[in-house]
C-alpha cells in the first residue's frame, strides 16, 4: 500500500501510535533509533496543514546527521553525543510542511563514514531478514525502520552508496536523484563533493512522491540546483516497451552468486518481453577498478577538512586538557571511533604536498575519466542496470572479500560512479539470494528522475516486489 | 619508499589532534600494504591533459539576491551546545599566559 493509499484508510494518530509501537517493538532487535521524537507537537501543527498535502500526518524517520531543531542530530559519533539542533535542515522544513511527523533519529555509520554501520556509536544496526546479519550502511537505520514496516519514508544520505547498499540488503527502494537536486542546508556533511540526500520507501510510487516533497532550489546550499522540479509521480505506468536501456556487463561478469545472476537475467528477459531493447555495455575495466582507491582519497580527504571543527570547544563531548591543544587532541581521541580516526590519517596523507599531485589530484582527474565513460556507456540508452550487490547481506564481521577482486572493486563498490558524476540512481528489489534480498541499481542522465521513476515503476511490475516488509519482535 | 611504520602514522594522526593507540597504529601498518595496492590502481590510468574534476557539475551557480533578513540565530542558539560559556563568549583555559 503507498502513502496516497495509506492516508485514506487511517487518521494521522493512528499511523503515528502504529509507528512509535512498531519501532519499540523492533528496538531490542534491529536497534536502528538513536532517539525517539515526541510526536504530540508535529500532530497538533496539523491543523494548519492542508489534508491533501502528500505526507499529512505520514510517520517518517530523520538519518541522525540531519538537524530538527530541539532534537539531538549525534551522526553517529561519540562527539557529538550531546549536541542539540538549534535549527531545521532544509529537508525538515519541506517534510513538516508536507505534513510528515518525524517519530525518530536513525542510527547510522559514524559521520556517515562506512558502509557497514558497524561503526554507529549506538553499536550495529541488524537486518530484519537475519538478526545475525548487517543492516549495510551508511543510512542502516533508516533502511531497516522502512524495511521492517515502522515508517513508509526514512531520510538517508548517499557519499558512496550509503542509500543503494542498504536498500538492496534490507529489500526497499533507494533513492539518490542528481546531485543538488535536494538541498543539503541543515545536514552534517562527509565529502562535499560527493555527499547527496537520498531516501528509502518501499515502492516506486512514494519514491516519486517524495521527490516533489524534497527537491527544489535552496539559496542556503550554494551547490543547490535551479532545475524545474517535475511532477514524478504523474503517469507511473510501468510501460517499457519504447525504452532502450543497458546492463554494465562488466558488473554482472564480476558477480559470482549463480543465483543472483539468474535472477538478473531473468529480469532482463522479461524487460524484453515488454518490446523493449537491452543491450550490454561495455564500461574501461581499469577505470572500474579505479572507483574505490578514487573515492578513497576524495572522500577522506574531503572529510578531513569539514571534520576538523568537531574539537569539543565549541560545541560536542569536551574532555579536560591543560591547553587548547590538550583539550582538542582528548576530545578527538575519544569523541571518533577507531575507523574514523583511520580514514581521517589516510585522508591527511592524501593531502600531504608531497602526495598531492600524485595522490589527490590525480584521484580528481580519474574521477572525470571516470565520469566520461559513464556518459559514453549512457549515451544512447535511458537508463543502465546491474545488480546492486554481488549478494545478500553480510554477516556482521565478514571480512572474507579479497579487497583486490574484482567482486570488491566492481560489483560492490561501482555505484559511486553516480556519487563522482551526480547522476541520478535507484535501487529496487530483484529478489532474494537464501531467504535474503538483492537488489536492483538503476542509473539515469542528470536531472531525468522523472524518466527514472518510470523505469522502476516498469521494473517493480516485472518483478512484483512492492511494499516488501519484515516485521520484527512480534 | 618512505617507511610507514606505527611512528610514522601516530604523528601523522597527533597533527590531525588526536592519538592513535600501539594497536590501531600497526593496524593501519598492516592494512596499508593493501591501500597501497589500490592505489597503485590509479598510476596504471593515463591522465596526460586531464584536468581535475571538483564537482559533479561545473556549471557556476552564482546569482544575485536582495539581503534581507532571514534565518536569524540568536546568541542564546549559538551558544546552545558550547560546553562553557560566560556572558556570550565560549570559555576556554587561558591562551596566552
Amino acid at each position: 500500500m503507498n502513502i496516497k493509499e495509506t492516508k485514506n484508510i487511517s487518521t494521522p494518530n493512528e499511523r503515528v501510535e502504529k509507528a512509535l509501537k512498531l519501532a519499540h517493538q523492533g528496538q531490542p532487535f534491529l536497534n536502528a533509533v538513536v532517539t525517539f521524537v515526541d510526536p504530540e507537537n508535529q500532530l497538533e501543527n496539523l491543523k494548519n496543514i492542508h489534508p491533501d498535502a502528500a505526507f499529512y500526518g505520514i510517520p517518517i524517520v530523520l538519518k541522525d546527521n540531519v538537524n530538527m531543531k530541539s532534537i539531538k542530530t549525534t551522526a553517529g559519533s561519540h562527539i557529538l553525543a550531546n549536541y542539540v539542533s538549534q535549527y531545521n535542515a532544509t529537508i525538515t522544513d519541506r517534510l513538516q510542511a508536507a505534513g510528515a511527523i518525524v517519530i525518530a533519529k536513525s542510527s547510522m555509520d559514524e559521520l556517515g563514514m562506512g558502509g557497514t554501520n558497524l561503526t554507529a556509536a549506538t553499536g550495529p544496526v541488524y537486518n530484519p531478514y537475519d538478526l545475525s546479519r548487517m543492516s549495510g550502511g551508511s543510512s542502516g537505520g533508516s533502511a531497516v525502520l522502512v524495511a521492517s514496516g515502522v515508517v513508509p519514508f526514512a531520510i538517508g544520505t548517499d557519499t558512496g552508496d550509503s542509500v543503494r547498499k542498504p536498500a538492496s540488503f534490507n529489500g526497499i527502494i533507494g533513492v539518490k536523484p542528481s546531485y543538488g537536486r535536494i538541498s543539503r542546508y541543515g545536514i552534517i556533511p562527509y565529502a562535499s563533493s560527493l555527499d547527496h540526500v537520498g531516501y528509502f520507501t518501499r515502492n516506486v510510487a512514494d519514491a516519486a512522491l517524495a521527490l516533489e516533497v524534497l527537491a527544489g532550489r535552496d539559496d542556503l546550499d550554494m551547490t543547490s540546483s535551479f532545475e524545474e522540479v517535475e511532477k514524478y509521480s504523474a503517469n507511473l505506468n510501468g510501460d517499457l516497451s519504447h525504452r532502450k536501456i543497458g546492463y554494465i556487463a562488466n558488473v554482472v561478469r564480476a558477480i559470482e552468486n549463480q543465483d543472483v545472476l539468474t535472477m538478473f537475467n531473468s529480469l532482463i528477459e522479461k524487460v524484453q518481453s515488454t518490446g523493449a531493447e537491452v543491450v550490454p555495455i561495455e564500461m574501461n575495466e581499469d577505470l572500474l577498478n579505479a572507483i574505490l582507491p578514487t573515492y578513497y582519497i576524495i572522500a577522506n580527504s574531503e572529510a578531513t577538512a569539514n571534520h576538523s571543527n568537531l574539537d569539543g570547544l565549541r560545541f560536542g563531548v569536551q574532555q579536560a586538557g591543560n591547553d587548547i591543544e590538550e583539550i582538542m587532541s582528548a576530545s578527538r581521541t575519544a569523541g571518533f571511533g577507531k575507523l574514523i580516526r583511520k580514514r581521517f590519517v589516510i585522508g591527511s596523507f592524501s593531502l600531504f604536498v608531497e602526495n598531492q599531485e600524485k595522490l589527490f589530484r590525480k584521484a580528481q582527474k580519474v574521477r572525470r575519466l571516470i565520469v566520461e565513460d559513464l556518459y559514453r556507456a549512457l549515451n544512447g540508452v535511458d537508463g543502465l542496470l546491474a545488480p546492486a550487490s554481488s549478494c545478500g547481506a553480510p554477516k556482521l564481521q565478514d571480512n572474507s572479500l579479497d579487497q583486490l577482486s574484482s567482486r570488491y572493486l566492481i560489483a560492490e563498490n561501482f555505484m559511486v560512479i553516480s556519487n563522482f558524476s551526480g547522476t541520478p540512481s535507484l535501487t529496487q528489489p530483484l529478489g532474494y539470494v537464501d531467504g535474503l534480498p538483492v537488489g536492483i541499481n538503476l542509473i539515469c542522465h542528470p536531472f531525468e528522475e522523472k524518466k527514472m521513476f518510470e523505469i522502476a515503476a516498469g521494473l517493480e511490475k516485472l518483478t512484483g516486489l512492492a511494499d516488501c516488509i519484515r516485521e520484527v519482535g512480534e | 619508499m618512505e617507511n610507514y611504520n606505527s611512528a610514522y602514522f601516530k604523528q601523522l594522526a597527533k597533527q590531525l589532534r588526536f592519538d592513535l593507540s600501539d594497536q590501531e597504529a600497526q593496524d593501519i601498518v598492516a592494512e596499508f600494504d593493501t591501500l597501497l595496492n589500490q592505489l597503485s590502481l590509479l598510476e596504471t590510468i593515463d591522465t596526460e591533459g586531464v584536468t581535475e574534476m571538483i564537482l559533479p557539475f561545473e556549471e557556476e551557480t552564482t546569482f544575485m539576491r536582495e539581503d534581507t533578513v532571514k534565518n536569524v540565530f540568536t546568541v542564546e542558539e549559538a551558544m546552545a551546545n558550547a560546553p562553557k560559556s560566560k556572558n556570550d563568549y565560549f570559555v576556554t583555559v587561558k591562551v596566552v599566559i
